[in-house]
C-alpha cells in the first residue's frame, strides 16, 4: 500500500549529513529488503484472488476475502505495532513483525496440505499482521536511522523499494503460478480424486512464492536479531496525543471527510487491482497467464505516473489535481463497465494513473493546518486502509449477483467519486471555516 | 598477522588442459545420456477438418502446447472444409508413410476415412478419432470427443424451458450439419430428445444442411423463414450457423426476446457477441483443448511403455447463458469467456 512520504526539516546541512550512521549501514540495507517484501507480498495478494477463485471453483465474493484478511489485519493491527514500538522500541517492532509474518508465510505450507481455504485466509491474515507491524516500525526506524536532517531523503530511498517488490510480487504470481494453473475447461471431465490432485499440484504453486518470502524474511530475522544497534527509542511525550485531539479532529471537516476520502480510496485502488486479471480472463477472455501481465502493466502506469503527478503537484493547486484524477479514474471505471473488450481492459489499466497521487495527496490535504494535532490525525488516515478490506468483497457480490464481471466496475468508480467529492469540498471551502470552529478547542 | 597472497597468475600444469577437457566432454555426454535415457521419441499427426472455423485453429494450437509439454513432435494437415474428404485420406496416408506413431483425426466422413485409417492401423499406427467418432466407431482405437447427444440434449432441454417461461407455442427451425457426419446427426437427436419431441413432431417447422457455415446458415434461414414466418425456436448444429441465422431474423424484424435460439460449441467470437448480449440464449460449450491434449499426451505414453488408448473419451460440454433458467445446470457468461476457444 502506497504510504505517504515523511515529512522531516531539511536544513541547509542536509548535503553534508550521511544519509546512514555509518553503524547502521546493514540493518538500514536489511530494512530495505523489508520495504520491497511487504510490496511483494500485498500485490502477490491481488494475483491470490484470480487463483484461490479457480483452484477451488468459488464465487467472487468468497475469493474477495482474500483482500479481507490481508487488509483486514493491516487495519487491526496498526494500533498494537504502535504499542509495540513505544513499549520496547523499533527493533523490537520489527522482529516481531519479520516473525509473525514468516509464520504467516510458512503457515501455507500446512494449509496446502490440507486444502481448506480457510486455512489459506488464516495464513494471510497471520502473514499480514507480520507485516503491519514491520511496517509500523520500519518507517520510524529508517527515520531514526541517521540525522534529522537527512529523514526524509532516507525514507524516500526506502519506500521506493516498495514499488519494485510490488512489481516484483506480480512478477511472481505471473510467471510461477498462473501460467501452470490447471484449466477450468481441463477440470471439467476430471473426476473428483482427479481434481484434489490438480488442487494439490495448483496450491503447490502458490505455496512457493510464500515460502520464499517467508524464507527471505527469516534471514533478514537473523540478521537484524544479532546485530548489535543503538536505535532511538520513541519519546513517549511525543507520542502521547494532546487532550481532546480527538473531538478536534472529528470537529474538522477537511479532516474527517479526508479520512472517509482515503478510505475510498483505498477501496477503489485494492479494488482495481484485485479484480484487472479477473476481467482480463472473464471479460477479454485473455489465459490466465496473459491477464497477470495488465496488473503488471497498473503497477507500472501507478509507478511512472507517480513521479509525473509529482512534477504536477508543483503546477497545480493538489485539491484540483485531485478532482481532476478522481474524475479521470470514474471514467476510466465507467469505460471498463461498457466497453466489453481490450478498450475496457485498457480503461482498467489507467485507472492506475488517476490512483497514484491519491494516498499521498489526501494525506497532506486533511493534514493541513492541523499542527501538533497532524501525527494523531495521521493514524486515522491510515487506518482508514481498512476499505481495502470491505469494497472488494462489495465489488465481488455485485459481480456475482449480475453475472456480470464489467458491472464489478462500478463499485471503484463510486469510490473514486466520494474522492472527487472530496477534492471539490476542499476547493470550494475555506480553511477558516474550520479554524473557526477549531478556535476554542485550541 | 596474515599474509596477503600476491595477485598474480597462477601456475598450470601441464596437463590441466586435457584434463578439463575430459572432464567437460564427460559431463556433456552423461547429460545427453540423461536427456535421452528416458524419453522415446514420439511423433503425432493431427488432421482437422479446414482452418478457418476457429474450433480447428484451437484445437491445433492445443496439440501444439500438449505436445510442448510432453515431448513430442507433431505435424498437422488440414481440408479445406467440414466436407473436405480427399484431403483428409491424402493426409492419413502420407502421414503413416512418413512413420507417424499416432494420428488425431476428426473426420469429415465418418464412413468415408475409414479404410485410409485401417490401412494406418494395420501399419501399426495409433489412430484417435476427435470431435467426430468414425462409423463404426471400431474403425480407431478410440474416439476423443463431447458427447455429442448430451451437448443437443443441454440445449434442447433448456429451450424447453425457455419456450414454457415465455409461454410462446413453439416453432422449430433445425440448422443442421451435413449428411453422414455422427456429431450433427448426434446433436440433432440430442436437441430433440431434450426439447421432449421427436422426429417429424409438427411443432417441426422445417430443417436445412449448413455445412456449419454462416453463409449457408443464412440462406437456409430465410428458406425456413420464407415457408413459416412464425418460428420461434432456432436449433443450429454450431455457432458459425447461429451467427447467420440470428442475422437473417434481425434483418426480417424479428422481436429476438420472444425468439429461442440454441447452438452447441463454445467459441470466442460468438460467446462474445452474441451469447453475452444473450441474443444467443444458450451454447453447449465444448473444449477442443481437451480432445487435443489428452490425445497428445495417450498416445505419448502408448508409445513410451504405457497403455494404449482405447474406447470412448467423454471431452466435456458445459451450458453456457446469460438467462439461467431454473432446474437447468449453467454456466454464466464469464465463464463462458474464460473457457472459449479461437
Amino acid at each position: 500500500m502506497a504510504t505517504p512520504a515523511a515529512v522531516a526539516p531539511q536544513g541547509a546541512e542536509s548535503a553534508k549529513a550521511p544519509l546512514v550512521d555509518r553503524r547502521l549501514r546493514v540493518p538500514f540495507f536489511l530494512l530495505l529488503l523489508c520495504f520491497a517484501a511487504w510490496g511483494a507480498a500485498a500485490n502477490l495478494t491481488d494475483v491470490l484472488v484470480g487463483v484461490f477463485r479457480s483452484i477451488f471453483d468459488m464465487s467472487n465474493f468468497q475469493a474477495s476475502l482474500v483482500q479481507f484478511a490481508y487488509y483486514g489485519a493491516y487495519f487491526l493491527l496498526a494500533l498494537p505495532a504502535a504499542f509495540i514500538n513505544r513499549r520496547y522500541g523499533y527493533k523490537a517492532g520489527v522482529l516481531t513483525g519479520l516473525g509473525l509474518a514468516a509464520v504467516g508465510g510458512f503457515l501455507f505450507v500446512p494449509a496446502s496440505q490440507a486444502l481448506v481455504y480457510e486455512f489459506f485466509l488464516v495464513s494471510l491474515f497471520v502473514l499480514a499482521a507480520g507485516l503491519s507491524i514491520l511496517e509500523t516500525s520500519a518507517n520510524p526506524f529508517v527515520i531514526a536511522m541517521g540525522s534529522e536532517r537527512s529523514a526524509t531523503q532516507r525514507l524516500n530511498l526506502a519506500q521506493a523499494f516498495n514499488p519494485v517488490g510490488a512489481n516484483v510480487g506480480v512478477l511472481l504470481g505471473a510467471v510461477l503460478i498462473l501460467p501452470a494453473l490447471t484449466s477450468e475447461a481441463a477440470k471439467v471431465i476430471m473426476t473428483p480424486d482427479e481434481i484434489r490432485a490438480s488442487q494439490e499440484q495448483d496450491l503447490g504453486l502458490v505455496l512457493g512464492p510464500y515460502v520464499g518470502i517467508a524464507a527471505v524474511l527469516v534471514l533478514i530475522w537473523l540478521l537484524i536479531a544479532f546485530r548489535k544497534m543503538s536505535v532511538p527509542v520513541e519519546e513517549d511525550a511525543d507520542a502521547l496525543p494532546r487532550k481532546g485531539v480527538g473531538r478536534r479532529l472529528w470537529r474538522n471537516r477537511h479532516y474527517r471527510f479526508g479520512v472517509i476520502a482515503q478510505f475510498f480510496n483505498v477501496a477503489a485502488q485494492t479494488c482495481a487491482w484485485t479484480f484487472t486479471i479477473i476481467y482480463a480472463q472473464d471479460v477479454v477472455g485473455f489465459e490466465p497467464h496473459e491477464a497477470g501481465w495488465f496488473l503488471q502493466a497498473s503497477l507500472l502506469v501507478f509507478l511512472v505516473a507517480r513521479f509525473v503527478m509529482v512534477y504536477l503537484l508543483g503546477i497545480f493547486r493538489p485539491a484540483m489535481l485531485l478532482l481532476v484524477m478522481a474524475v479521470f479514474g470514474v471514467v476510466c471505471c465507467l469505460v471498463s463497465v461498457v466497453a466489453l473488450n481490450i478498450v475496457g481492459l485498457i480503461a482498467v489499466v489507467a485507472i492506475s494513473a488517476a490512483l497514484s497521487l491519491m494516498f499521498p495527496t489526501i494525506y497532506g490535504v486533511a493534514l493541513r493546518g492541523l499542527g501538533d494535532d497532524a501525527k494523531f490525525g495521521a493514524a486515522g488516515l491510515v487506518m482508514a486502509i481498512l476499505g481495502g478490506a470491505l469494497l472488494p468483497m462489495v465489488q465481488g457480490a455485485v459481480m456475482d449477483a449480475s453475472g456480470r464481471t464489467s458491472l464489478g466496475f462500478v463499485v471503484p468508480a463510486a469510490c473514486l467519486a466520494v474522492v472527487a467529492a472530496y477534492a471539490l469540498f476542499d476547493l470550494r471551502t475555506t480553511r477558516s471555516e474550520d479554524a473557526h470552529q477549531l478556535a476554542p478547542a485550541l | 598477522m596474515r599474509t596477503r597472497r600476491r595477485p598474480g597468475p597462477h601456475p598450470r600444469h601441464r596437463w590441466s588442459r586435457p584434463l578439463a577437457l575430459g572432464v567437460a566432454c564427460t559431463l556433456v555426454a552423461a547429460l545427453a545420456a540423461c536427456s535421452d535415457g528416458g524419453e522415446q521419441d514420439v511423433t503425432v499427426g493431427l488432421i482437422t477438418k479446414q482452418e478457418t472455423n476457429p474450433f480447428w485453429v484451437a484445437m491445433k494450437n492445443d496439440a501444439l502446447d500438449a505436445a510442448d509439454d510432453h515431448d513430442v513432435d507433431l505435424v498437422t494437415a488440414t481440408g479445406s472444409s467440414d466436407v473436405d474428404v480427399e484431403s483428409q485420406v491424402e493426409a492419413i496416408r502420407r502421414m503413416t508413410a512418413d512413420g507417424v506413431d499416432g494420428i488425431l483425426v476428426a473426420p469429415t466422413d465418418s464412413r468415408a476415412l475409414v479404410p485410409a485409417i485401417e490401412e494406418a492401423r494395420a501399419a501399426g499406427v495409433i489412430v484417435i478419432a476427435v470431435d467426430t467418432p468414425t462409423d463404426p466407431t471400431s474403425a480407431v482405437d478410440a474416439v476423443f470427443a463431447t458427447d455429442n447427444r448430451r451437448a443437443g440434449a443441454l440445449v434442447g432441454g433448456y429451450a424447453r424451458e425457455k419456450v414454457d417461461q415465455l409461454g410462446i407455442t413453439p416453432r422449430v427451425a433445425l440448422l443442421d450439419l451435413a449428411p453422414g457426419i455422427a456429431s450433427g446427426e448426434l446433436r440433432r437427436e440430442g436437441f430433440l430428445s431434450g426439447f421432449g419431441i421427436e422426429e417429424g413432431d409438427p411443432v417441426i417447422s422445417g430443417s436445412v444442411d449448413t455445412e456449419g457455415d454462416e453463409d449457408l446458415a443464412r440462406v437456409g434461414m430465410r428458406e425456413l423463414l420464407a415457408e413459416d414466418p412464425g418460428i420461434n425456436v432456432v436449433y443450429t448444429v454450431n455457432e458459425p450457423a447461429a451467427l447467420g441465422a440470428i442475422a437473417v431474423m434481425r434483418d426480417a424484424g424479428i422481436d429476438m426476446a420472444g425468439v429461442v435460439v440454441v447452438s452447441v460449441d463454445g467459441g470466442c467470437a460468438a460467446m462474445k457477441s452474441a451469447v453475452r448480449p444473450g441474443d444467443l440464449d444458450a451454447t453447449a460449450q465444448q473444449y477442443p483443448e481437451n480432445m487435443a491434449a489428452q490425445g497428445v499426451r495417450q498416445i505419448a505414453e502408448a508409445v513410451r511403455g504405457g497403455d494404449r488408448p482405447s474406447g470412448y473419451l467423454d471431452t466435456g460440454v458445459t451450458l453456457v447463458t446469460r438467462y439461467p433458467m431454473p432446474g437447468v445446470a449453467s454456466e454464466n457468461v464469464p465463464f463462458g469467456v474464460r473457457n472459449c476457444w479461437g
